[in-house]
């Protein structure tokens, strides 16, 4: 793999992780895309140096590895119903709260503070 | 979106809509052999859907499709299980591909194998996925609530 | 006839969901059929018994996951013969009782499923071979258990009862599996049979037999687990009398009779049995004198007879396990027909509390009957089986010296006698100090005499195999060769023994007053406090503080420093990997190519900008942006499909987050965090440079064999279709691709749920 795809790929990660370790599902699903983005060039990469498109009648010319081209391709398909389902969340979200911020889990809030009051 | 759009979106969406499903058509039915295939197909049409939505609103994207977005979903599944279960009847194993040759008038000879009709559930599936987002989250701001 | 148990199994399986899905209005033809497929069961045990008693074995095999050597193999021998017949026998009576007892009950089908579920589960249970067949078949029969317990799910002493046994008998269940998959794994084998013919040692071997021997005690309700059953008498009665005597109890007592002819040798084998089994028959039989509810006194009873019988195995010589098998099909014969007639009086006086009861007897003298001849078996008196039976164990322990285990027998036994005499006495006497008896309406004639039916065949059945014990005795030498079961031993030790324990149990029930003030006082000491429920409840309270302790200092319901604590998880643990592996290895220098750099740099900075814009919709196009120009990257990697499919994709994404956007508020709300920002963006550098230091890495240990991909490029033409990536979908890999179809499928049907679904009809009608 060549290391400007590696370095790219991990900016990718990098850029998505700071945005999912947020609140707002809007910001949350953008670092998904970025996420899924930067796996796909790790799998395009994982297939070798560039060649020519997978056709067979392109014989003689090197070619490049199918395989992670029909995974990519699956995943960006993927991608894009996950996509759909989480802006139809945000969607959902606003209608009910007026934002789109994930809250607190608040089962684990409970808990946590019924353990600071019995520790009070 | 009640509101009556321009002339110019409404008459360039006419013209151009059949054509882009036209060509999302045709890299459905080549994509065996050619750039394209079921989810690219699917894709192109569901651009066209969106072109259809933007000029003439949620309504003249529900007359256009033959039908409920959520029919073309379990449609699509249906027809890819059915191909897919039919090689465990007909060939050896699961999903085991038939084939036959087409010659078709302007497209050339395509194999019309099972192939082909299992990416047409594909190309179903995301359609419906495509109307349905259009349909679902494009409700009028007043009903969304 | 040639048929398998596979296919009595899959009768009581389908048997049971056609009751269960019946509508409450055909309650006959479910008691019908239930009643059917256990009088099959029983022709079925007729024909193979008479090869099986010749000690013929007949092994069936369904494989399920071969490569883990999991597979239903059934073996049925002498002592899986035994338990069909006990399990489809007293089955029998159970379903026709419940049919006079409880057929005008809501969600009687319910029940009448559950007790055939059960069935099934047992009759698998008694005759799988494989560990871990017996470990599913096992578990199936606590289920089913729990679900009969609880029936009366209304009431809360019922569900936590139920739960109680759940949670001890699945306890055990896991202590089983570890167990059996640790004597498996010694043995080489996950034949029950195979691991007993040759029996691993070793310290893995007695770790495993240990838990599998937790796994037994729970489910036979040994000390210090025998809580659990006299809880479970919140059950329907028909369903104690056929768990808690017939079947369900004695699936651990099954277990240690599989294990005993290959582990008896072993150092933990014997003293550990023996002494659990010992303690719960003093425990029980010491409970159940001063019970005063009856159902209660036969619980403790059963716990007692249960320690008998584990004693027994413990001992593990032929001679013993001959007589530990006849005691437990007497036992099962008389207790399902002491808790039946239990049933009987209850639901004819509207009480079973001793206190109350009075002149029953005289009312019902055939129920009054049946109680005589199931209570004269538990106490051991002539020519019934008990008497057979406890007899033989007797003479086993004799002829072996055992002394001290004799003595305690012994004594136990005097107390079984007792308890027999009060159950007898409290059941039917008339006394004189409660003359009239409690409320509650008493049942119409008719339905107490199908009541007494069941019973009194289970009853007379102890009597017609005691003066004929051949027959039990043909099965049970079958299983292990001991001394013969018959009815006049002659006069011998043994029979002083029996004698002298009647002779103790009857001065022991009319000194009963004083020997209820002993143990009153006794109960009054320090030794009481120590209540194995106690200790349960106890332990159950421990584990939801600690639980709820842990949770709150490890969780504090935010989910992004959740994500920032796994994520820094993820990359922390290779590391250590990395560090132990040592060493550099050399990075892969690709060519550089300029149209890559630069796509590249198109992809990375709109991802960068993305991070610190406000306004939502310029943050979306820039991830637009970024999709752009990655379709960039895959045109230049002779991808044209990928290209096409991403800008398609991109366009559309644009599109549907342009229609949620415009619902939401124009820019970012500023919020709160509870992970500063430098925080966040070092574990995103740390999982950014984590990623691009793997997949330079990974590349460089690229190993240059053949991969699936060359394969496919020879293929393809065969297939059909130059587009090699679409046959790849559309063929070779086309499962694949059903199965991420489903995934878009799901989330259009998400999609439209989040929206529509929350829809009143009102509004979807405009």
């Amino acid at each position: 793999m060549s290391p400007v795809l590696a370095i790219t790929a991990g900016a990718l990660f990098a850029a998505g992780t700071y945005l999912i370790m947020q609140r707002l599902l809007t910001r949350i699903v953008i670092g998904l895309g970025l996420i899924g983005h930067g796996a796909n060039l790790l799998l395009l990469g994982s297939g070798g140096p560039p060649g020519a498109a997978p056709f067979t009648d392109q014989a003689g010319q090197a070619m490049s590895d199918p395989l992670p081209q029909a995974l990519v391709l699956t995943a960006i398909v993927i991608t894009f119903g996950t996509t759909a389902f989480l802006m139809a969340l945000a969607y959902r979200s606003h209608a009910l709260t007026l934002s789109d911020a994930v809250e607190d889990d608040q089962e684990d809030r409970r808990i946590s503070e019924a353990n600071r009051r019995s520790a009070a | 979106m009640n509101v009556r759009q321009s002339l110019l979106a409404e008459t360039g969406s006419r013209t151009v809509v059949p054509t882009i499903f036209i060509v999302s058509l045709f890299l459905l039915v080549v994509g065996h052999d050619a750039p394209g295939g079921g989810f690219v197909g699917g894709l192109l049409a569901g651009a066209a859907l969106l072109v259809v939505f933007l000029s003439g609103g949620r309504n003249e994207v529900r007359t256009l499709l033959p039908l409920h977005p959520r029919s073309l979903v379990g449609l699509g599944m249906a027809v890819s299980i059915t191909v897919a279960s039919l090689g465990l009847v007909f060939g050896s194993s699961f999903l085991d591909a038939g084939k036959i040759t087409l010659d078709l008038w302007l497209v050339g000879e395509i194999s019309a194998g099972s192939s082909l009709l299992f990416d047409v559930g594909v190309y179903l599936v995301v359609v419906g996925l495509v109307a349905t987002v259009l349909m679902e989250l494009g409700r009028p701001e007043e009903s969304a609530s | 006839m040639n048929v398998s148990l596979l296919t009595i199994l899959s009768a009581y399986l389908a048997a049971a969901i056609l009751i269960g899905v019946a509508p409450t209005r055909f309650r006959r033809s479910t008691i019908a059929t239930a009643a059917a497929v256990m009088v099959g069961t029983l022709v079925w045990v007729l024909d193979q018994a008479g090869s099986v008693v010749n000690g013929d074995v007949h092994i069936e095999t369904l494989r399920w996951i071969p490569s883990l050597s999991v597979a239903f193999e059934l073996r049925i021998d002498a002592l899986a013969i035994t338990f069909i017949s006990l399990i489809s026998g007293v089955g029998l009576g159970i379903v026709a009782f419940s049919g006079a007892y409880m057929r005008t009950k809501p969600r009687f089908n319910r029940f009448l499923s559950l007790i055939v579920m059960f069935a099934g589960a047992m009759i698998g249970l008694s005759a799988t071979d494989n560990v871990f067949g017996l470990f599913v078949f096992w578990e199936l029969t606590t289920i089913t258990s729990y679900l009969l317990v609880g029936f009366d799910d209304e009431k809360a002493g019922s569900r936590s009862a139920a739960l109680q046994a759940v949670l001890t008998t699945g306890l055990g269940g896991l202590a089983l599996l570890g167990g059996l998959v640790l004597l498996a794994q010694a043995a080489g084998t996950a034949s029950l049979a195979g691991i007993v013919a040759s029996p691993p040692t070793g310290i893995v071997a007695t770790v495993g037999l240990s838990l599998a021997l937790v796994g037994a005690f729970t489910k036979s309700a040994q000390a210090p687990f025998h809580f659990w059953l006299p809880g479970a008498m919140a059950a329907p009665t028909p369903a104690s009398a056929y768990l808690h005597s017939a079947t369900m109890v004695k699936a651990g007592i099954l277990l240690l009779l599989r294990l005993a002819p290959g582990f008896n040798t072993a150092s933990i084998w014997t003293p550990v049995v023996v002494s659990v089994g010992l303690a719960t028959m003093v425990i029980g039989a010491w409970r159940a004198l001063r019970q005063t509810d009856l159902k209660l006194l036969l619980a403790y009873g059963t716990v007692s007879q249960l320690g008998f019988m584990t004693a027994l195995v413990g001992f593990g010589s032929p001679a013993m396990l001959h007589a530990a098998l006849a005691v437990l099909i007497s036992h099962a014969l008389f207790k399902s027909a002491l808790f039946l007639t239990v049933g009987a009086i209850d639901s004819t006086a509207g009480t079973r509390d001793i206190r109350k009861l009075s002149g029953v007897g005289l009312q019902h003298p055939l129920l009054a009957l049946t109680g005589a001849l199931a209570a004269a078996s538990m106490a051991g008196i002539a020519p019934l089986l008990g008497f057979v039976t406890k007899e033989a164990a007797f003479a086993a322990l004799i002829d072996a010296q055992k002394w001290a285990p004799l003595a305690i027998i012994a004594a136990s036994s005097a107390a079984t006698a007792a308890y027999s005499l009060k159950f007898w006495w409290g059941a039917f006497a008339t006394k004189p100090q409660s003359p009239e008896h409690a409320g509650g309406d008493p049942a119409p004639l008719r339905t107490i005499r199908t009541l007494i039916a069941a019973p009194l065949i289970l009853a007379s059945a102890g009597v017609v195999l005691g003066l004929a014990p051949g027959i039990v005795d043909r099965l049970v030498y079958a299983f292990a060769p001991g001394a013969k079961l018959v009815l006049w031993p002659g006069w011998k030790a043994a029979l002083a023994v029996s004698a002298t324990v009647v002779v103790l149990g009857v001065i022991m029930h009319i000194k009963r007053e004083s020997i209820d003030r002993a143990q009153q006082r006794f109960v009054g000491g320090r030794l009481s406090r120590i209540s194995a429920d106690e200790a349960y409840q106890w332990t159950i309270v421990a584990l939801n503080r600690v639980a709820d302790r842990i949770t709150g200092v490890v969780q504090h319901g935010s989910l992004p420093l959740y994500l920032a604590v796994i994520l820094t998880a993820v990359i922390a643990a290779p590391m250590v990997a990395f560090g132990f592996a040592g060493g550099v290895p050399t990075l892969p220098t690709g060519p550089f190519s300029l149209p890559e750099a630069g796509m590249a740099l198109l992809v990375v900075a709109p991802a960068l900008a993305a991070l610190r814009v406000s306004s939502r919709m310029v943050a979306v196009l820039l991830l637009g942006a970024v999709g752009y120009a990655m379709a960039g990257i895959f045109v230049l990697y002779g991808a044209p499909d990928l290209a096409l499919t991403l800008l398609l994709v991109e366009t559309v994404v644009i599109a549907i987050f342009a229609f949620v956007l415009s619902r939401l508020p124009r820019h970012f709300e500023i919020m709160v965090w509870r992970i500063r920002s430098a925080v966040r963006a070092a574990v995103a550098v740390g999982v950014g440079g984590f990623v691009a230091a793997a997949a330079l890495l990974a590349s460089g240990q690229r190993n240059p064999g053949p991969s699936p991909s060359a394969a496919y490029r020879d293929l393809a033409p065969a297939a059909g279709g130059k587009n090699i990536v679409n046959v790849i979908l559309t063929d070779f890999r086309a499962l694949d691709t059903l199965g991420e179809i489903t995934v878009i499928a799901t989330a259009a049907i998400g999609v439209a749920a989040l929206i529509s679904g929350f829809r009143t009809p009102v509004e979807e009608a405009e």
